[in-house]
């Protein structure tokens, strides 16, 4: 027999117990050569390009599934940043896009499809800025779409500009899709250090140095990780991240198997593999129930951001190990309406907007889908953006804020989209102002570290 | 897939020319999606062609040990067609494992048809059957 067989155990106890799947398959699509003068040309030229890649996406996906038995939770698609194509439209020229691509998407049969983007950390083009007022209405008017901006960059700065009028676009989403929770702002997510072949979605996008069309796979599996941490009993932090590091490779192997495949079924070029940590609102499923597994008694605790640096730091490692092509965001993700784990600490009081602030300085994304009272002032959105950007810019690494100032919700209410999205419980952010601050407008220089050459 | 921009726009002509009079917009479309369409499925089946000569799985079972399981379950991998590469059991107290690799090559079934049929195997006895591609196990446990 080629196989142990406890190895072959192992494999049938990661797949039909703990939960191991594939998050997403992420069809990248440049859209560069679709600009036309005119402006239902390139509505159809968009529609077409999108449709030929992606009409089989989830054929091919489900066909690969079927094979390995491994769920694919997600099939998706991101595009090239809208505003760069796109530069000469209008805001009302972007609206029509967005109907566009969310209409695509639908005729596809995929649930997001992201990329109605702007990237400016270093100043805005005449697209970029138009393209920033149509968002808000983009995303009342669509289902599908998702958008993000990336407003600086270790090399750059931060663009407090862009975070000022980002500020301002999460506000006006909240009002406009106030009938449904807000919803909006849960499909727009603005970044610092964005990385260019995301396969998470909502702030996915195909970046210009992309290929024509491309596929990259998110990895998740926090069950896989918790259960092989809970077995490996009380051991020291060296073995412990070995146990980590052991089993994040061998989803790492898988995923990329999967990923491979379903690009060969594309016939399009495998892109990136996305280790990534990243939880459901399904029962066990979670990244607070891995840190408290770990030994915290709850996520805020103290002690908490060393158990997330090691957790994020054992995953990057196995993940680089088990594959060339690791990218994306890589790490562990710990957003707060999608772990159950986490809405029981902010219920619980045991955990703050700040103390998640500094759990992201370890790992790798952000405050991600959190609710605020919705009468939080633009100005303490665009200070909170700015504090999590400075973290991002300093430490070299992607962060990125996706908050939901839930309209006309205080703190104790919750938000509840239901799915994937899960259930928000309002945060309580501090009431001083930021007003003098990022209301100076202008540019955070680059940090030293910008100067590596 | 395959397509250029130019080819497609030739595709569109020649349609219109063949059409004549009777040349919409709609109609055109339609040519065109569909020679789009054919040319895919022309593209994929040598593909999956050639990736039959590596198809193994590996099966495993395990349940409460009684008479004729293993004859259930190779009974069906013959009427597939399937070969029996490899077979190892263990009988532990009441309990028994087995695990077999199959080569799915030559076989009628696709891996989850196959499957299918053993999970009706594994209700009817009242046992745990799994079937995984091989290369599952390859990617995860060797480098």
């Amino acid at each position: 027999m080629n196989y142990e067989f406890d190895e072959i155990l192992s494999t049938i106890k990661m797949t039909e117990i703990e939960h191991f799947d594939i998050r997403t398959v992420t069809l990248g699509i440049s859209l560069l050569d679709c600009y036309d003068r005119n402006l239902d040309v390139a509505k159809q030229k968009v529609y077409d390009k999108i449709y030929k890649y992606g009409k089989n996406h989830v054929k091919y996906a489900k066909e690969v599934e079927d094979r390995y038995g491994i769920s694919i939770a997600n099939k998706r698609i991101s595009i090239t940043p809208i505003s760069i194509p796109f530069a000469g439209l209008n805001r009302y020229e972007f609206i029509e896009m967005a109907k566009v691509l969310d209409k695509v998407a639908e005729d596809i049969g995929i649930d997001y499809l992201a990329g109605f983007s702007a990237l400016v950390q270093k100043g805005f083009t005449n697209g970029d800025r138009e393209l920033i007022e149509a968002i808000p209405i983009a995303l009342s008017q669509t289902k599908r779409l998702c958008s993000s901006i990336n407003i600086g960059t270790t090399k750059a700065g931060i663009n407090m500009d862009a975070v000022n009028k980002v500020a301002d676009l999460v506000k006006k989403t909240a009002e406009l899709t106030k009938e449904q929770d807000s919803i909006g702002c849960a499909k727009f997510v603005v970044f610092m250090n964005a990385v260019e072949d995301n396969p998470f979605v909502a702030g996915a996008f195909h970046g210009v140095s992309e290929p024509e069309v491309v596929l990259n796979v998110g990895i998740s599996g926090p069950g896989v990780v918790l259960d092989a941490i809970k077995s490996a009993g009380n051991v020291d932090l060296q073995t412990l991240s070995d146990v980590i590091k052991k089993t994040i490779f061998k989803i790492t192997r898988a995923g990329e198997l999967i990923g491979r495949e379903v690009a060969e079924k594309h016939g399009i070029p495998f892109g990136i593999v996305d280790v990534s940590l990243a939880p459901t609102p399904a029962e066990g499923d979670s990244i607070a129930d891995i840190l408290k597994a770990m030994g915290v008694e709850d996520v805020g605790a103290p002690g908490t951001t060393a158990a997330l640096a090691m957790l994020n730091d054992a995953v990057k490692k196995a993940g680089m190990m088990a594959s060339n092509s690791v990218g994306g965001l890589s790490g562990a993700f710990i957003p707060v309406s999608e772990d159950q784990g986490m809405i029981a600490a902010v219920q619980k009081g045991n955990l703050s907007l700040e103390k998640l602030e500094a759990m992201t300085s370890v790992c790798s994304v952000g405050l991600d889908m959190i609710a605020i009272p919705g009468d939080t002032p633009a100005s303490t959105i665009a200070g909170i953006i700015a504090d999590e950007a400075a973290i991002g810019m300093v430490n070299d690494k992607t962060t990125a804020v996706r908050l939901i100032p839930a309209w006309g919700k205080k703190v104790g209410d919750v938000v509840d989209y239901g799915g994937l999205l899960g259930l928000a419980p309002i945060m309580e952010v501090r009431t001083i102002s930021s007003q003098g601050f990022v209301s100076r407008g202008g540019k955070i220089p680059a940090p030293k570290r910008s100067l590596t050459n | 897939m395959k397509f250029s921009e130019e080819e497609l726009r030739q595709i569109a002509l020649n349609a219109i020319n063949e059409l004549g009079e009777k040349a919409s917009p709609e109609l055109v479309k339609k040519i065109v999606a569909k020679a789009v369409d054919e040319s895919q499925e022309n593209v994929d089946l040598p593909k999956s062609e050639t990736k039959v000569g590596f198809d193994r799985a590996i099966l495993t079972s395990f349940g409460l040990d009684r008479p004729g399981v293993v004859a259930k379950i190779t009974n069906l991998l013959f009427e597939a067609n399937c070969s029996l590469q490899d077979i190892s059991q263990k009988i532990m107290g009441d309990f028994y494992t087995i695990i077999m690799i199959v080569d799915l090559s030559s076989g009628k079934y696709q891996m989850k048809e196959l499957d299918e049929k053993l999970q009706e195997i594994a209700n009817e006895m009242n046992i745990k059957i799994f079937l995984q591609h091989e290369n599952i196990f390859r990617q995860m446990h060797r480098i």
